[in-house]
């Protein structure tokens, strides 16, 4: 750790991260964990070829990542960004009718994301700020949280129809309630000096809510949206697969109908990569954005 | 009349509750403008329920606490208060922690800049505007809280243990700096302590309290010039004084905690 600035700070949070690192040392630090990443794949990919290769693996169900992957442009086919019907051939075929497809439902969950995590704040702050509304919602909210967004997925097609909003809007109930409880947890935890501090100094109640506790609560609440975000992925996979009719869950449900393993395989490849790339970049927005790490706050994640 | 005066204010915790906890019993304190006064005492004898009163975030059971003849009912900038722990906001650089309050009373940012130069030199930490609180010392976020309440131009300084949590020599410092401070800002200053020496070196006058319920087992005062020598015979007997009033109390407070 001798390597880097004075000014650098180890963890290079805050203004620092504009400080690229120049010296050898500080970029195996930042090679290293996707080295790691790599061999974590390496090793499951190996022991899958190793399973196919002694014969414990039937092909045809349970095809290694040499075979889903030979053909590209054969499982390219299948992906239509427009939206085709399950079990036919649309106008797929190419690299970029592929990432359409993916495009579509990385919009979709992003949309449903963003309106969750805006409404559930917005909800929680005015569930503390005005008692009385607090007081008629709260039971509301605490009942409808344990409902599965699968459950849900009728209440979606009857009132959305079919296409995007049903599935935006199983996203966002997936995460609502949810987010919603971790913001009241957040503002109940906001140390006590920090609001005590903001009276002596002459704040009104909405300039506490302002100024000291949204601040406060903001970084842990962006863990926890980090922490819903892959149930936000597998809701998003069903909701394509029943109610929209395009993208990777429609995909996947319809490579289950024509009994396409490698299709099946090749789909979850790219869900699992695109999901991955999605919490790297909500940790590179925490990292930029939202800082500050405040006491009880989960700072390690 | 002028200053701080608490006139026989008691605190009971939980008092509705089963099991009601006596802090302050019927206390009566009075600060005049410009005086130091250490509250001293063992730990857990409602000192800091006192500060809190007098701060105006809590309630006294009974009595009333008022600062030039008005009464205290609400927190004001005009009684500034130092926690244990500094408390900046994590989220706001060091020079935005300082003029917080003035932000909040509607200062120009210009004006604000001009106050956080002026603030941060006089606590000395001139260079460290753009840190965030976590790049400072324990030391300098303490001196960074003691300029974010001096930023309101308080009447009366509330400090609550605030070097408890430094270590030794860096206690020391901050004493001695504290003191400079105090005689260029004419405010008065109320401080909660349990050790002697941080007392003996800083007070007026030192108000030793009695374990819980707290009231005022005595009141020395203390007219040397500062800095003043800790070793020095004089100062030797008023510590001796001290931590036999001290000791009484811990005694005291032991038995009841065996008892119970």
């Amino acid at each position: 750790m001798t390597d880097g600035t004075v000014e650098t700070r180890q963890d290079g949070v805050g203004r620092n991260m504009q400080q690229k690192p120049r010296n050898p040392g500080a970029l195996m630090r930042m090679a290293e964990p996707l080295l790691w990443s790599l061999a974590s794949l390496a090793l499951f990919v190996g022991a899958w070829e190793f399973a196919w290769w002694r014969g414990w693996a039937n092909p045809l169900l349970l095809p290694p990542p040499h075979i889903f992957l030979a053909n590209l442009p054969d499982q390219f086919r299948f992906f239509d960004p427009s939206g085709a019907r399950a079990g036919a051939l649309g106008e797929g075929g190419s690299i970029w009718s592929v990432l359409g497809v993916i495009g579509w439902t990385a919009l979709r969950v992003t949309t449903g994301l963003i309106l969750g995590f805006v409404l559930s704040l917005a909800t929680g702050l005015a569930i503390r700020y005005f008692r009385i509304f607090g007081k008629l919602s709260l039971p509301l909210v605490t009942m409808l949280a344990p409902i599965s967004p699968v459950a849900w997925i009728p209440v979606a097609v009857f009132v959305f129809g079919i296409g995007n909003p049903p599935a935006i809007f199983l996203v966002f109930i997936a995460i609502y309630f949810v987010m919603t409880l971790a913001t009241l947890s957040l503002i109940d935890n906001v140390p006590r000096n920090y609001i005590q501090l903001a009276q002596i100094m002459g704040c009104s109640k909405r300039q506490i809510y302002r100024h000291v506790i949204l601040p406060a609560i903001l970084p842990a609440l962006f863990v926890t949206l980090r922490m819903n975000l892959f149930g936000a992925w597998m809701v998003v996979l069903i909701a394509e697969a029943v109610g929209v009719g395009s993208g990777l869950g429609q995909v996947t449900m319809m490579a289950r109908n024509t009994f396409n393993a490698s299709l099946v395989f090749f789909t979850m490849t790219l869900i699992g990569i695109t999901g991955f790339l999605f919490d790297q970049a909500l940790r590179l927005i925490q990292r930029k954005v939202l800082w500050w790490v405040g006491p009880g706050n989960a700072g390690g994640l | 009349m002028l200053g701080l005066s608490i006139k026989n204010v008691s605190k009971i915790w939980n008092a509705d509750g089963l099991n009601p906890v006596p802090a302050v019993s019927n206390l009566t304190l009075d600060v005049a403008p410009g005086e130091f006064v250490v509250l001293l005492g063992p730990s857990g004898c409602g000192k800091s329920s006192l500060l809190y009163i007098v701060a105006g975030l809590e309630k006294a059971t009974s009595g009333s606490a008022s600062f030039d003849g008005i009464e205290i009912t609400e927190p004001s900038p005009d009684r500034g208060l130092i926690f244990q722990e500094a408390s900046l906001y994590p989220w706001l650089s060091v020079r935005d922690n300082v003029t917080f309050g003035l932000k909040i009373a509607g200062h120009t940012p210009v004006k604000r800049a001009e106050a956080a130069e002026r603030l941060l030199k006089l606590v000395g930490l001139a260079n460290s505007g753009d840190k965030r609180p976590h790049e400072l010392s324990g030391g300098m976020r303490q001196r960074a809280a003691l300029a974010r309440a001096l930023a309101m131009r308080p009447r009366v300084l509330l400090m609550d243990e605030p070097f408890a949590a430094l270590d030794i020599q860096t206690r020391a410092r901050m004493q001695q700096h504290l003191l400079d401070i105090w005689e260029s800002s004419k405010a008065s200053i109320l401080l909660v302590t349990h050790s002697i020496d941080e007392a003996l070196a800083l007070a007026d006058r030192i108000v030793v309290f009695t374990s819980r319920p707290g009231r005022i087992k005595a009141e020395i005062t203390l007219d040397m010039p500062r800095p003043r020598d800790l070793r020095s015979p004089e100062m030797i007997d008023f510590a001796r004084r001290c931590e036999a009033l001290l000791a009484e109390e811990v005694e005291k407070a032991f038995k009841e905690q065996e008892l119970a």
